[in-house]
């Protein structure tokens, strides 16, 4: 990540260009990961509830263990990588609330993917969590994204 | 470094720890951790009605984990640069065993099933000793972090 040694960003034009085409895509890939979710493990607490725990009214069996841990399994991959290098940037160009929104986003990022073994093995009030804490990271990543692309135009990061 | 820098890895850390965690569940829900389960996992079982893998069946489960174990191996050691453990012989042997060991648990499944299955025993050898390098590649990381 050499553009974390770049003294002057903004002077960068080639750098800063690259920069904000990542965002895009990081920008493309969180709303993306939004629709994805919402046609198939569900973004809403009645839904998550129905994939995780199946309904017999509705004739829905649960989600298998094998396949609950490989979705997890590949969630926190992704999200570990979007988040590290979105926060790299943001990092790079943000002076003031870089560490309470770093906090924020990870600490939610972090927690979504505890509470969704929780509400799976222990008990479905940890779907509220989840649900709670996907939106709250999503949300934040989308910010930073916008602020970072607004930085990367500014006179001078 | 950077105290923003020094959090964002402090992070990425507990991320490894979660990934590590689904990991070690997903391989005992789906292979075992004994001999047998890992053989029976590959060259099935006829009384069971275990089918047996194919070469092209392991080579699509590995495909994503080659690039995968390459990149958060990659990513974490260097990582290490940044630290005091800087070129230290110790930080040379330990990239090499790294990546030796996630190319072994990677590739061990072929040679269990063109039939030397003692190689299920590596299987399990490689995957928990690449499991526990990362451990300690993290802890040298939250460790340089916090008090160096």
């Amino acid at each position: 990540m050499k553009f974390t040694l770049i003294n002057n960003l903004q002077k960068d034009s080639a750098m800063s260009l690259i920069l904000k085409g990542f965002l895009v895509f990081i920008l493309l890939y969180l709303i993306s990961n939004i629709l994805v979710m919402n046609s198939g493990f569900g973004i809403s607490i009645e839904d998550i509830s129905t994939t995780l725990f199946g309904n017999e009214e509705e004739y829905i069996d649960p989600i298998t263990e094998a396949t609950f841990l490989e979705f997890w399994h590949t969630e926190i991959f992704f999200i570990m990588m979007i988040l590290l290098t979105l926060n790299a940037i943001f990092i790079r160009v943000a002076k003031r609330s870089r560490i309470i929104l770093t906090n924020i986003l990870m600490l939610s990022a972090v927690s979504s993917l505890i509470s969704l073994p929780l509400a799976y093995y222990i008990s479905d009030f940890f779907v509220n969590i989840y649900v709670l804490a996907f939106f709250t990271w999503h949300f934040i990543a989308i910010y930073v994204i916008f602020y970072s692309f607004w930085k990367l135009n500014a006179k001078s990061v | 470094m950077q105290k923003a820098y020094k959090l964002s890895i402090l992070y990425y850390l507990a991320f490894t720890l979660l990934l590590i965690t689904s990991a070690v569940m997903l391989f005992e829900n789906k292979i075992g951790f004994s001999y047998a389960s890992v053989l029976e996992y590959y060259i099935g079982n006829e009384e069971r009605f275990i089918p047996a893998k194919s070469s092209l069946g392991v080579l699509k489960i590995i495909l994503p984990h080659i690039f995968v174990f390459g990149l958060l191996s990659m990513v974490l050691l260097h990582f290490l640069v940044f630290t005091a453990h800087r070129y230290k012989r110790n930080t040379i042997i330990l990239i090499y065993t790294t990546f030796l060991t996630a190319i072994l648990e990677m590739f061990t499944p072929f040679f269990i099933l063109n039939g030397y299955e003692f190689f299920a025993y590596i299987k399990l050898f490689s995957f928990f000793v690449f499991l526990a390098l990362v451990v300690y590649i993290s802890w040298l990381l939250f460790y340089s972090i916090t008090y160096d």
